[in-house]
């Protein structure tokens, strides 16, 4: 992670989304100096107008959020599309269900963090999506190794719809609680590489129609 | 219907002259066997009723073997309490009539209070008792008749019909509640429409044919274009309220629903989160003992609110989680677990979640920052990484008399037919089991669908 802070000299320019003010305060304090919050919303239409306002690089999306049709922080995301490529979305949430997470990241959302996560990782993860990469939590990897199966992709033609076997690799390590540079140095591959792989990952994920998958979605009632 | 119920339930008995019939029935009725079967013998020489019924009994009753596989929830046999009236010919019909008449009444009980007792102390036997005593009055009139007692047939027969035909549709009412309280999909109601239909017909039947007594077509067809006009007309005007009742009533049904609902979260809540908030507020001041209380609860609550109804617990994911939370309430010490894929649990899978546990041990022990647990199930077997970022120690050097990682974790997996391997760096030590699918397991994983 230094050779991360290290090459980012600029300050990221950040909105957090949540409905309690407690805890966008908290999570103010909690991030560093590389990071700038220029604005904060507390409902879907808030959220809406002040990410158009300011056009942040990184949106703080809280999945559950009041207001708006109920979709929560699905409906943010997709209210802000004039902005996609200049405007990521990291989803922070109390929940780890996969119907919560699995939603918001087939949304458009660039990662996913639960709220316990400490202030320096947060802060790496902001600066992660903003280079535009993924930020994938253990837990998150887990979902994907689920929802993909744990075999790798034999044919090209279904490349969307299987992980190659370097993409599993990779998931496989995240979800045993190795951090990018530990998964790069146990695979010799570099730490871009890594990012590669996952930005990869994130893509079939959201892309994906994949039978399994939708079965995988559709039982745990995400369609 | 409670002597009934003290009773040793009616079946075959082992003890068996032709089928075990009598004996049976002995048990049962708590008379002398040679009775019976002299009984069954002499009834066989009436018209060879006894030999009908014994055969009816063989066919009916179940072996003393099935009886116990079936659910013990249920009287051994369904009409066994309909028999254990003997339906003896010389019963007189003043008794049984009065009993036709009587028993759907109860059945009819429209509060649920009323419903429920109903439903503990008589529904196995209503239905039986009312067949039983309508064959017992046709048994009656026959008999009647065959000693040249004049019986008004024009009115029973119509009568019968109304009887019946209320039964069946009552009947009816009484199975779409269970069905309702069992589950609300209501499945299986085509049936009951049809039994309701039936019911109506043949009250309806019965009585035109009594009101027109003569039985000519041309006056029931009047009857009937009359009952029908009056029907209609009546239902228009009682529509309306009909509808605003049925209304009332469910919006009360649900209001009721989400305030059990409700009552069952606050009850919750109340045992679980508030009781943690007030205990975090009296310790305030140890910073472990808080962050341990938030994690239990946290876990508690996601438990509570996330569970999965369809996954039926013991399964290897779940035991792996639930050794997790052993570990964090005794360290007070994170431990987060990503699951992939789930399998059965076995006697090795059993070694597998306790090697598990002894390296969460001393992950939480030893080890700093969050302890990372990985499961992973798939057709070739399950493997378990459990990860610290601790300083990290050289296995071999381990003294021999430390049972806990050589015994606990290598050896226990070893004797299972898996491996266990130990990563220690300074950055973290990472241990590694794997426990390979046996050929007779593997019918047994689960994971079939995520790969296929």
């Amino acid at each position: 992670m230094n050779a991360l802070s290290e090459q980012v000299e600029r300050s990221v320019r950040v909105v957090i989304v949540d409905d309690h003010a407690i805890f966008r305060s908290g999570l103010k304090a909690d991030l560093d100096s590389r990071i700038d919050v220029v604005g904060e919303a507390g409902t879907v239409e808030q959220a809406i107008a002040v990410i158009a306002e300011v056009q942040p690089e990184v949106v703080l999306l809280d999945v559950h959020l009041p207001g708006g049709l109920g979709g929560g922080g699905r409906e943010v995301i997709s209210g802000s599309s004039a902005l996609r490529g200049s405007t990521s979305f990291l989803a922070l949430s109390v929940s780890d269900a996969a119907e919560d997470v699995v939603a918001v990241i087939r949304a458009g959302a660039r990662g996913y963090v639960t709220k316990t996560i400490s202030g320096p990782e947060i802060s790496d993860a902001v600066i992660r999506v903003a280079d535009g990469d993924a930020v994938f939590s253990p837990r998150l990897a887990g979902f994907v190794l689920d929802a993909f199966g744990t075999s790798p992709a034999e044919i090209a033609d279904d490349e969307l719809d299987r992980l190659s076997s370097r993409e599993l690799e990779v998931m496989r390590l995240i979800a045993r609680g190795y951090s990018y540079k530990e998964v790069a140095r146990e695979l010799f591959i570099s730490i871009k590489t890594v990012e590669t792989h996952v930005s990869a990952v994130l893509r079939k994920l959201q892309l994906s129609s994949r039978h399994e998958l939708t079965k995988w979605a559709a039982e745990r009632r995400l369609l | 219907m409670t002597t009934a119920m003290q009773r040793p339930p009616l079946v075959r008995s082992g003890d068996r002259m032709i089928a075990g019939v009598c004996s049976g029935l002995a048990d049962h009725l708590g008379w002398p066997v040679k009775y019976i079967r002299l009984g069954m013998v002499l009834a066989s020489f009436a018209g060879g009723a006894g030999v009908v019924f014994y055969a009816w009994l063989w066919v009916m009753v179940p072996t003393a073997d099935e009886s116990a596989r079936r659910n013990s929830r249920r009287p051994a046999s369904p009409i066994a309490p309909a028999v254990s009236m003997p339906p003896s010919v010389g019963m007189p019909p003043d008794v049984a009539a009065p009993d036709a008449g009587a028993q759907p009444l109860p059945l009819y009980a429209p509060a649920p209070v009323v419903a429920s007792w109903f439903k503990l102390k008589r529904i196995q036997y209503g239905k039986e008792i009312l067949l039983g005593a309508g064959l017992l009055l046709v048994a009656a009139i026959l008999i009647a008749r065959q000693f040249g007692v004049e019986v008004p047939l024009g009115t029973l027969i119509p009568a019968a019909a109304i009887l019946g035909g209320a039964a069946i549709a009552w009947m009816q009412l009484d199975e779409t509640r269970r069905a309702g309280l069992v589950d609300k999909t209501k499945a299986d109601q085509a049936g009951g429409w049809v039994r309701l239909a039936a019911g109506l017909t043949l009250v309806v039947a019965g009585v035109l044919v009594m009101v027109s007594g003569s039985g000519s077509w041309e006056q029931t067809w009047l009857a009937l274009l009359a009952s029908i006009a009056v029907l209609g007309g009546v239902a228009l005007v009682l529509l309306p309220w009909g509808l605003k009742f049925w209304k009332d009533l469910e919006t009360e049904r649900a209001a009721r629903v989400r305030e059990t609902e409700r009552a069952e979260i606050a009850a919750h809540l109340h045992d679980s989160v508030l009781q943690t908030l007030a205990l975090i507020q009296r310790r305030a001041g140890s910073e472990q003992d808080v962050v341990r209380l938030a994690r239990a609860q946290e876990r508690e609550l996601r438990t509570w609110l996330y569970r999965d109804a369809a996954k039926d617990s013991g399964l290897l994911a779940e035991r792996i989680a639930a050794a997790a939370a052993e570990v964090e309430d005794a360290h007070g010490h994170p431990v987060d677990v990503v699951s992939v894929g789930d399998a059965a649990m076995t006697d090795r899978h059993e070694a597998l979640v306790l090697a598990a546990r002894e390296a969460m041990h001393n992950a939480a022990r030893h080890g700093g920052g969050a302890v990372s647990v990985y499961l992973e199930s798939s057709d070739s077997g399950s493997e378990v990484f459990v990860r610290d970022r601790g300083p990290g120690f050289d296995p071999d050097a381990v003294p021999e008399d430390r049972l806990g990682v050589k015994e606990s974790i290598i050896g226990r997996m070893k004797r299972h037919g898996g491996t266990a391997v130990i990563d220690s760096s300074s950055e973290g030590t990472e241990v590694r089991l794997k426990l390979p699918v046996e050929n007779a397991d593997k019918a047994e994983n689960r994971n079939g669908d995520a790969k296929a």
